[in-house]
């Protein structure tokens, strides 16, 4: 008899907490990823020699470089499903999403701190042109799916010197 | 049967850095559409519960991704060209549990 009432509970509360339970381990788990992407970034973040030449501009291609190469790097991320239930409610009273802020975040410097280590291992010395892309995914089989999942592609030019 | 790997110089600016284009063919293109196998996206699905990157769909756009550049590269080989410049990519959700990445560029011979 406890046992049916304790389920009876449990099913009841379970999916009222749900939200909850999967905002605060979201914000936790992505707080881990943060930090750990701050600590690379400290780390090995300035790893090209030539930072002055690290631009979004196309125009500098005249200077004398041996060799260019193109890199790219996708990364997917999702806020998680308790972010996605808080911004739905945000978005009844508009405003700041902080949740999607924070993912949107999180992928760009990822993404670009990855572009930065792939310049490394191609022995590049500068990167021009960097372009950064971002597009909504959908690999879920039903239509009526609420998770969505956000592709960063960021990609540039690497010139060796 | 799996292409052999080509390897032709590449950049998204107008020029290859360093070289001289003698000779331009006009666009070429590479595109894949990949849908996910349903193992990883109930892993992908549970991995929303606390978000972050989800490593399954990185890893599938990365292979993805090359897999486009290689047919673009095969399309500016077929022309005779050894290198594509201006390259660009687009990705777009086509159908209900597949997306397909795109890239294009400008087949050209460099010296």
């Amino acid at each position: 008899m406890e046992l049916y009432i304790a389920f009876v509970v449990a099913s009841i509360l379970l999916p009222i907490l749900y939200p909850f339970i999967s905002w605060a381990l979201g914000r936790w788990y992505q707080g881990r990823l943060m930090a750990a992407l701050d600590e690379n970034e400290k780390m090995h973040g300035v790893v090209l020699s030539n930072e002055s030449l690290l631009s979004t501009s196309s125009r500098n291609t005249n200077f004398a470089s041996p060799s260019a190469t193109l890199l790219h790097v996708s990364l997917c991320v999702a806020p998680s499903t308790g972010q996605i239930f808080f911004m739905w409610v945000k978005s009844l009273f508009g405003g700041r999403l902080v949740s999607y802020d924070v993912v949107l975040d999180y992928g760009r410097r990822e993404a670009l701190y990855r572009l930065q280590q792939q310049a490394r291992q191609q022995e590049c010395t500068s990167m021009i042109n960097i372009r950064i892309e971002t597009s909504t995914l959908s690999f879920a089989r039903n239509q009526d799916s609420k998770t969505s999942s956000i592709e960063i592609l960021a990609y540039a030019t690497g010139l060796r010197s | 049967m799996q292409a052999p790997a080509i390897a032709l110089h590449m950049s998204n600016v107008e020029t290859i850095p360093g070289r001289q284009i003698v000779r331009s063919f006009g666009l070429v293109t590479g595109s894949t559409v990949r849908a996910k196998h349903i193992g990883k996206d109930i892993f992908a699905g549970l991995k929303n519960i606390v978000g972050g990157e989800l490593k399954a769909y990185t890893e599938l756009l990365n292979e993805s991704r090359n897999e486009a550049i290689q047919r673009m590269m095969m399309a500016a080989h077929n022309l005779g060209a050894n290198g594509v410049v201006n390259v660009r990519f687009a990705t777009s959700s086509v159908a209900a549990g597949a997306s397909e990445l795109f890239c294009y560029g400008t087949a050209v011979v460099v010296e």
